[in-house]
């Protein structure tokens, strides 16, 4: 430590009774594998957002009203373009460091979103969101939701062609609600589309609502994984049932994170130089009444826009009560279904499979079939419907008429999903059988391989020992 | 290991004052919450029914207050009042800690006061959402019309009237009510069809073989923009749906299951193109009710 660091800490310390706790922090242990950075990848990026995004906020206009581009970016000069459109220009074009700003914050927002995704998917595969870390897994799950709503506002803001086609199509989802729809979207567009008041509010929304619920959640997120302690994969020998086993916060972990960190803003500042992502010249402001092709949002929200592109032409009337229609069949209940059955998985696998006690071991997907088989049936599901939203792309790159392409996918989106959950199910139970083994429905069996056939630690308390609170099963 | 060592330690309390049981003071409990739901009503009621802001802001204020004295006397006039000391250098965490100081209320009725409190607080928080009402107008049957009437004249996207002979054969053109440019729920796609158009196009609303239909999607609004030639389809860049507009725009392919609606089309005394009228079917996306 130099002198200077040295005074510092003591001055606080002596304040504040640093020494305790931070002595506690630097020794707290980080279980080791690529995989769990995928969290704090999505972590970082949010550090990029904010920062990049407080830059952004200095020079946007949350407006519609028409105005005149007199900048230096040839192609719209002396026009008119809705205000928003035209600052983001102005900071593109005319503003020293803002396009790579924009375009930072464009990768990061595809990055935290990834990673987020990514990070679930790991969850998922490998058990972590098991009891005790039900609570958790739900935060996780309305952390992507928040990313989500985040990043659809924030491809609002700039009022280009996409972003319109996008709050239009948001708009009609909204008045598909049966019964109460046209409130809710007169509510949330402060009248019949289109409106001045969408972009204030998707601003409102995107710089301070959702950033605040998103660093809030966030922030409970890590401290219950602080509270509860990270999960791990099996070791050897290891009671990981009873023992965290991997690298101290310092230096370890810390010089991790940190090259992480670095990596992570040095890798989305590399890619917005190759990429011009999201170029509103090219794509041009929102015009009322037009609408080019290529119209595809931003690729998380694929999996709605595919469904709402091949699910069938349905519309009907409930006693001329209420109108069901597709977009609300397939752009509000199927989402709605993925994300329930993504909430409730957790206890329905504890039910299902019996499952006992804490699990703070990870395991293998194919040792739970049931597992196995929802994941990939759920994200088969989503990839699918995914694909069916460049349907139009895939009809003009390959000649295939477009109706046989979305045929294709209401076919497939059906057929193949319980078709793989099935093979899936099958193949991992027949593995299960063939090394003589059941679904482990507490975590001491579910440990047995991986500490019997270790068997050199000596130190009593690492191997697994009868003093163990479970009851033994055999 | 010494038990004790786990037992929490009690808390260190130096004064100790019972209030005496009052039914007076659970009366004014009772009262106050039971007023403060009532103005907490009031607000939410006065506000959606456009009432005077000195009616819905004092309701709101009556609400808080009262609700602010039901909460002090339910506990300064039924709880013991205790003073207690702390060690200022006790650490933060370890051991048991100090157990919670003995404070049970004096008073017996404790459920229903428990009840009418939760009641008002929740009565309040409901009442709380009356200013969702207020971020959009009400529907009413904005959604059913649109911009076109009897005589409206149909315009360019530059604000010029078009004539039949505008449009050439084949022709397709963007169109908005003259006073409605922008509006996008009545823009409207004027098609001069390459023979007579078939049912259930409204033959009467064809002028010299000029149709137009709506240009919102009855899918989820987008504007149907594209004309495919191969088989002179309209076609929905979102997504994909299909309309015949020599079949009244039925739909023949994707998610839209209603016709594109057609406009009644006539000539007035200048021979520019006019409506007839607004839409007689419904336009755009499913409305939640009917």
């Amino acid at each position: 430590m130099t002198p200077l660091f040295a005074w510092l800490f003591d001055t606080l310390d002596e304040r504040l009774g640093l020494r305790s706790p931070s002595r506690k922090a630097a020794n707290k242990v980080f279980p080791h594998n690529w995989s769990f950075l995928l969290g704090e990848i999505a972590l970082f990026a949010l550090v990029v957002l904010v920062l990049t995004g407080v830059f952004l906020t200095m020079f946007y206009r949350p407006s519609i009203e028409a105005v005149t581009y007199n900048g230096s970016f040839e192609l719209y000069r002396g026009t008119t373009q809705p205000a928003a459109f035209e600052s983001i220009l102005r900071l593109s074009h005319d503003i020293p460091g803002g396009l790579l700003f924009r375009r930072i914050h464009r990768v990061a927002a595809h990055l935290f979103v990834a990673a987020g995704v990514l990070h679930m998917l790991r969850i998922l595969l490998t058990g972590a969101f098991r009891r005790p870390r039900e609570v958790n897994y739900l935060v996780g799950i309305g952390l992507i939701t928040f990313a989500f709503a985040a990043g659809f506002t924030g491809y609002s803001l700039p009022y280009d062609s996409l972003a319109g086609t996008g709050i239009r199509i948001a708009y009609s989802e909204l008045l598909s609600f049966p019964v109460v729809g046209d409130s809710i979207a007169f509510w949330v567009f402060g009248g019949d589309f289109p409106t001045g008041d969408v972009i204030p509010r998707f601003f409102v929304f995107h710089v301070m609502v959702l950033p605040a619920i998103i660093i809030g959640t966030l922030t409970i997120h890590l401290l219950l994984v602080v509270r509860q302690r990270h999960t791990q994969f099996p070791a050897r020998g290891v009671d990981g049932h009873r023992f965290v086993l991997g690298k101290p916060l310092w230096p370890a972990q810390f010089a991790e994170s940190a090259t992480l960190m670095l990596w992570v803003g040095g890798v989305l500042a590399l890619a917005s130089i190759l990429v011009p992502w999201s170029d509103i010249t090219l794509i041009g402001p929102y015009v009322p009444g037009e609408v080019g092709n290529n119209a595809q949002p931003d690729w998380y929200m694929f999996w709605v826009e595919g469904a709402l592109r091949i699910f069938p032409a349905v519309e009907f009337s409930v006693f001329n009560l209420m109108t069901i229609s597709g977009p609300f069949i397939a752009g509000i209940l199927l989402p709605g279904l993925v994300f329930t059955g993504l909430a409730l998985y957790p206890f329905i696998e504890r039910r299902v499979c019996r499952l006992e006690g804490e699990w703070h071991v990870l395991t293998n997907p194919l040792e739970i079939p049931l597992r196995a088989a929802f994941v990939v049936g759920t994200f088969g599901f989503v990839l699918i419907i995914s694909a069916a939203a460049t349907n139009d792309i895939l009809s003009r790159l390959t000649g295939v008429p477009i109706e046989a392409a979305t045929w294709f996918f209401r076919i497939t989106a059906v057929v193949v999903p319980p078709l793989a959950a099935a093979a899936v199910y099958v193949y991992s139970t027949r593995r299960l059988r063939r090394r003589g083994r059941t679904v482990a429905t507490n975590e001491q069996d579910a440990m047995r391989p991986y500490l019997f056939s270790a068997g050199s630690s000596d130190d009593e308390s690492m191997a697994r020992s009868g003093s163990e609170p479970e009851p033994e099963p055999e | 290991m010494n038990r004790g060592e786990n037992r929490p330690r009690p808390l260190e309390i130096i004064e100790r004052r019972d209030p005496p049981t009052s039914s007076i003071n659970d009366s004014i409990v009772t009262l106050t919450a039971i007023g403060a739901g009532a103005f907490a009503l009031l607000f939410a009621v006065s506000l959606l029914a456009g009432g005077p802001v000195q009616l819905y802001g004092g309701a709101l204020a009556a609400a808080l207050m009262l609700l602010a004295v039901a909460v002090r006397r339910f506990f300064t006039g039924r709880y013991p009042d205790v003073t207690a000391v702390e060690p200022r250098d006790e650490p933060a965490t370890g051991g048991a800690g100090v157990s919670v100081a003995d404070v049970e209320p004096v008073s017996p009725r404790r459920s229903f006061l428990t009840r009418a409190l939760i009641a008002a607080t929740g009565l309040l928080g409901l009442s709380l959402l009356a200013p969702v009402a207020s971020l959009g107008p009400s529907p009413g049957d904005t959604l059913r019309r649109t911009k076109w009437a009897r005589g409206v004249r149909l315009v360019t996207g530059e604000g010029d009237p078009v004539r039949p002979a505008d449009v050439a054969t084949g022709g397709l053109a963007s169109i908005w009510p003259e006073k409605g440019i922008g509006h996008e729920r009545s823009s409207v796609l004027l098609i001069r069809l390459q023979q007579p158009p078939g049912s259930p196009t409204r033959i009467e609303w064809v002028v010299d073989d000029l149709v137009a239909y709506s240009k919102v999607c009855t899918h989820a609004g987008c504007p149907v923009a594209l004309y495919r030639e191969r088989d002179n389809a309209l076609f929905c860049p979102c997504h994909q749906s299909t309309f015949d507009p020599a079949r009244g725009a039925q739909p023949t392919f994707g998610p839209a299951a209603r016709s594109l609606p057609q406009l009644p089309l006539g000539l007035d005394g200048e021979g520019y193109l006019v409506a007839l009228g607004d839409f007689e079917a419904q336009v755009g996306p499913a409305l939640p009710r009917g």
